[in-house]
């Protein structure tokens, strides 16, 4: 198909460990297409992620960028990686710079932007994911929700041509997770390209066009949102009822509307502990 | 918006203080300041004061034969026959203020205010009285035995001579203050507005001559000769000329007073005495004696309780004479005023105070000279340790150079270096029967010859390394191409440097490599001639120098490289993945992301390394540096204070570290940023 981003085919990986932790994983992501990523923990969701960005080297298997293999040595990883957005977990700000600094590095230093050209872009990713009142504060003094939102802006700035984002509200509070999906429901809206590895199923299944249930390093199904609602094999059955039980189906809608407010959180200032 | 400020203002800066601090700097800063200065040397005057049995003001002295007369208000007239000690009264010239006064060969003469001018013709004769008929004279001077001049306000010179006054009066009406002749034929007569009239005809006639400013009031001159005139006006400025005739004048930049062409001080009279002393007078207690000409005057210290305004200079030659001033001071010097130093003969350094006044100098010296290897040796230090820091944790390994290469010609590569590794082995193994030596002797290879042993140690390790070579299989799999050839090199120079003992490298980099004598011949010539100071005197100043700031940055970079990379494993591998998730390079992550992150959590332990680097340094006096602690040896060779000379080594050592240890801590607040570092709670 012509509209092929990303395409994923017999991907494994062994850890230098000799963890199997992927099985030949096989799977395209379209151009302005979501694909939701779930799985129980330790089924190598991070490592598929991690190897599409090169982060680690997958031991087998082909990736492809728009129809170029970019898993051989003489591909230029820098470049690549340009082109792949990644937002991390634990979210990784640069915490030396401040937030609007955090945006713009990428842009001066691997885009070659000017300073002003580079903040002209990256205040316009900041108004999108709604952290414009916050350009000048340092990732220390910001909520987990905001942080994970200037990483949003971080990796849309250099408008990568697909973003990987790898569970990006399993280290936030429950009231600060729903800011985020809105931002990323909003990039899905605007037709962002988008792998996400999540534990929201609920959120899976209205933001993404296709989810990929991953179990011990292999695809075991994969499809349409509605698959969450009619699971075909058992074991996605059970994973999805294991889910309902640690947490309380909520309306993920109503959960949007009571967290708009997230960014009126304000730390002390340094996040010193007082000195006696 | 805040704004970074740049620079040391991050660092310290005033109105960062709080205000406790601010008054604990300004006491400290006045305590300094009001220790008294105690002086192991005592100045003593070179004037005596002389009893001249009058309070009058003293005008005019002058030298008359083998006695010295003063003349003052009220018709006062003194003469001493013993060079000034002693004074005898003479009768009064009637009540008038003797002003000026002159003497040629047998003939003096004295000017009153009213214009009276009483006169003596022979040494032994009696006073007559010579009617000018004018007022508003200031200066006399003789022109000979029988004639003399007179000069005054608004240009007014008269002159005396067969028995008749004459008016001399030019075209220049400025008030004139002084006169005053060489010889019967030459004089000077200086005034305001920078006015200097010159005669060659015993006063005849007068020629204008141009001063170096105009606006001058020049108030005394002397002419001591063709090629020594000097005047001096009344705001301290000394203008001489050095050429016949007076025709060319400058002003003196004069050195002791920093080179400005004043020596800031009112001056009322001059007087030159040899062809390079001059006297100088003033009011307020202002004496003051050049040896050079006015280059540099040095003013005289006074007889205790003296502080009157001097008049005038009488003397006999370039050494003994009298000045005279208000309330009938009179003083006598057989030194022309200079002071004298006296110091201790033995010094007594059992006396603390002493010994510190010997001491300090030394001490000051050597503290410069630590500061400057200390500041040097942390630069130097520093980037070797930040250097040695990103090799050692720099992840490239053989695989990752190798792996984009097929494995054929990585077999091929590894046949090649196979075969240049035996050749280096086997070169280096036969120069090594030449050392003779036995056994275990072969572990001093190294030293014994270098350059055999760097080509029998290199194709050893290449040796083994292309063997993994020749094996490679598709993955390079083997366990030597985990190898990190960057972490190689840095690992051996640190162990190399923290396994050895640092006096040792002191020894053996200053005398053994001779490093500073070899940094010096290879830039010599670099920067042109050998200078005084600047990057000439870093190169070419003390062997012993360039030595020690190489010694200790090279140690120091070997310990402050384990401090930076502990920092940079202190930083989140995240940090890495992120700064390459955007696309930047390996090198562009550590340089943006990841060092300044790790420099600033590592400023602490840096600055533990700094200190030691400090303390470190007081061995660099075992290559003859002359450093804070060798100073304190030499001290003790001369005044054997064991106990006082270490005390004061240690005291400023202290200051030094502990200096650091502020600023240190300071830079650390001022870097701090929220979620960074141990106390960061973000
Ligand atoms: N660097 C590593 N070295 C060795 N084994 C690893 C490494 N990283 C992950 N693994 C193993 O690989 C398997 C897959 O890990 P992965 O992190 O991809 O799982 P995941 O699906 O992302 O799980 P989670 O939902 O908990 O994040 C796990 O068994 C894990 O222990
Ligand atoms: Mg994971």
């Amino acid at each position: 198909m012509e509209d092929v981003v990303l395409s994923i085919r017999d991907l494994h990986k062994i850890y230098p460990g000799g963890v199997h932790a992927v099985r030949g994983v096989d799977f395209d992501v379209h151009e302005g297409e979501s694909v939701a990523i779930i799985g129980s923990s330790g089924s190598g969701k991070s490592t598929v992620l991690r190897c599409i960005n090169r982060l680690i080297e997958p031991t087998e298997g082909v990736i492809e960028l728009r129809g170029q293999q970019i898993n051989t040595p003489n591909a230029n990883v820098n470049e690549v990686r340009s082109r792949i957005g990644m937002v991390f977990q634990s979210f990784e700000l640069f915490s030396h710079l401040k937030v609007l600094e955090n945006v713009t590095l990428g842009l001066r230093h691997v885009r070659g932007m000017g300073k002003s050209e580079a903040e002209e872009v990256a205040l316009d990713v900041l108004e999108r994911v709604d952290m414009l009142e916050r350009i000048d504060a340092y990732p220390g003094n910001l909520s987990g929700g905001q942080k994970q939102r200037v990483a949003i802006a971080r990796a849309l700035a250099m408008k990568p041509e697909v973003i990987l984002f790898d569970e990006p509200t399993s280290a936030l509070d429950p009231e600060l997770i729903g800011s985020v999906l809105q931002t990323i429901r909003g990039l899905a809206d605007e037709g962002m390209t988008m792998v996400i590895v999540t534990h929201e199923i609920n959120f899976a299944r209205d933001v993404a066009d296709r989810i990929v249930y991953l179990d011990q390093g292999k695809v075991a199904e994969e499809g349409p949102s509605s698959i969450i609602n009619q699971p075909k094999t058992e074991r996605l059955q059970r994973f999805l009822s294991s889910m309902h039980e640690d947490k309380i189906s909520e309306d993920i809608g109503n959960e949007l509307v009571s967290t708009q407010t997230d960014h009126g959180y304000v730390p002390d200032g340094t996040g010193n502990r007082p000195r006696s | 918006m805040n704004r970074a400020s740049p620079g040391i203002e991050r660092i310290f800066s005033w109105s960062s203080i709080d205000s406790k601090s601010r008054v604990v700097i300004l006491v400290s800063i006045l305590l300094i300041c009001s220790i008294p200065h105690s002086s192991g040397q005592e100045t003593i005057t070179g004037w005596n004061e002389a009893e001249s049995w009058t309070d009058h003001d003293l005008n005019a002295a002058v030298i008359h034969g083998e006695l010295v007369w003063v003349f003052g208000d009220s018709g006062i007239v003194r003469f001493s026959e013993d060079s000034g000690a002693t004074w005898q009264n003479h009768t009064n010239l009637g009540d008038v203020d003797l002003i000026s006064a002159d003497s040629y060969e047998n003939s003096m003469a004295v000017l009153s205010t009213d214009g009276i001018i009483y006169m003596k013709d022979g040494l032994e004769s009696e006073w007559i009285t010579i009617d000018s008929s004018q007022t508003g004279m200031k200066s006399i001077a003789l022109a000979g035995e029988e004639s003399l001049i007179i000069v005054g306000n608004e240009g007014a010179i008269w002159h005396y001579t067969e028995q008749t006054w004459w008016n001399r009066t030019t075209s220049f009406t400025e008030n004139l203050h002084d006169v005053d002749f060489n010889g019967a034929d030459d004089g000077l007569a200086v005034g305001n507005a920078g006015t200097i009239l010159a005669t060659d005809n015993g006063g005849t006639t007068w020629d204008y001559r141009e001063a170096p400013d105009p606006e001058s009031s020049i108030v005394s001159v002397s002419y001591f000769n063709p090629y020594r005139m000097f005047a001096v006006s009344d705001s301290g400025q000394i203008i001489y000329s050095t050429s016949p005739g007076g025709f060319e004048w400058q002003l003196r930049e004069i050195e002791s007073a920093g080179y400005n062409t004043t020596l800031g001080i009112d001056i009322s009279s001059i007087d030159v005495v040899s062809s390079s002393k001059i006297l100088f007078s003033g009011p307020n207690g202002y004496l003051g004696l050049s040896l050079d000409q006015g280059l540099n005057v040095e003013r005289n210290i006074l007889p205790s309780g003296v502080n009157t305004s001097f008049n005038d200079h009488a003397m006999f030659d370039y050494v003994s004479g009298t000045v005279v001033g208000d309330s009938g001071v009179i003083l006598f010097t057989d030194r022309a005023g200079e002071n004298e130093d006296i110091g201790f003969e033995i010094p007594d350094y059992n006396n603390f105070g002493e010994f510190v006044e010997y001491a300090d100098d030394m001490l000051l010296s050597g503290f410069i000279a630590t500061i400057k290897i200390v500041l040097f040796g942390i630069a130097l230090g520093f980037i070797i340790g930040l250097i040695l820091a990103m090799m050692k944790t720099a992840p490239t390994s053989l695989k990752n150079l190798l792996e984009s290469y097929p494995t054929r010609q990585i077999k091929g590569l590894g046949i090649i270096c196979l075969v240049s590794a035996l050749w280096l082995i086997y070169s280096g193994l036969r120069r090594f029967p030449d050392l003779q030596l036995n056994g275990i002797e072969y572990i001093f290879t190294p030293v014994g010859d270098p350059r055999g042993f760097a080509m029998f140690g290199l194709g050893v390790a290449i040796f083994v390394i292309s063997i993994q070579f020749v094996l490679a299989d598709e993955k390079l799999s083997g366990p030597l191409f985990k190898i990190r050839p960057l972490n190689a090199i840095a690992t051996v120079y640190t162990d190399f440097f923290r396994n050895t003992p640092l006096i040792v490298q002191f020894m053996f980099i200053h005398f053994g490599v001779r490093l500073g004598m070899r940094i010096q011949e290879l830039m010599e010539g670099t920067f042109g001639d050998p200078g005084i100071d600047g990057i000439d005197y870093f190169f070419y100043g003390e062997r012993a120098f360039l030595s020690a700031i190489f010694t200790l940055g090279l140690n120091s970079g070997a310990y402050q490289c384990e401090t930076i990379r502990g920092a940079i494993s202190a930083i989140p591998s995240g940090q890495m993945e992120a700064g390459r998730s955007i696309g930047l390079t390996y090198i562009g992550t550590m340089r943006l992301v990841i060092m300044p992150q790790a420099i600033r959590i590592c400023i602490p332990p840096i600055g533990n390394e700094m200190v030691n680097l400090v303390l470190n340094s007081s061995l660099a006096m075992v290559i003859g540096y002359s450093e804070l602690s060798r100073q304190g040896k030499l001290m003790i060779a001369t005044t054997f204070q064991i106990f006082s000379a270490w005390g004061l080594v240690m005291i400023s050592y202290f200051v030094v570290t502990w200096t650091l240890a502020l600023l240190l801590r300071r830079l650390e607040e001022k870097t701090k940023i929220p979620g960074l570092g141990i106390s960061g709670g973000g």
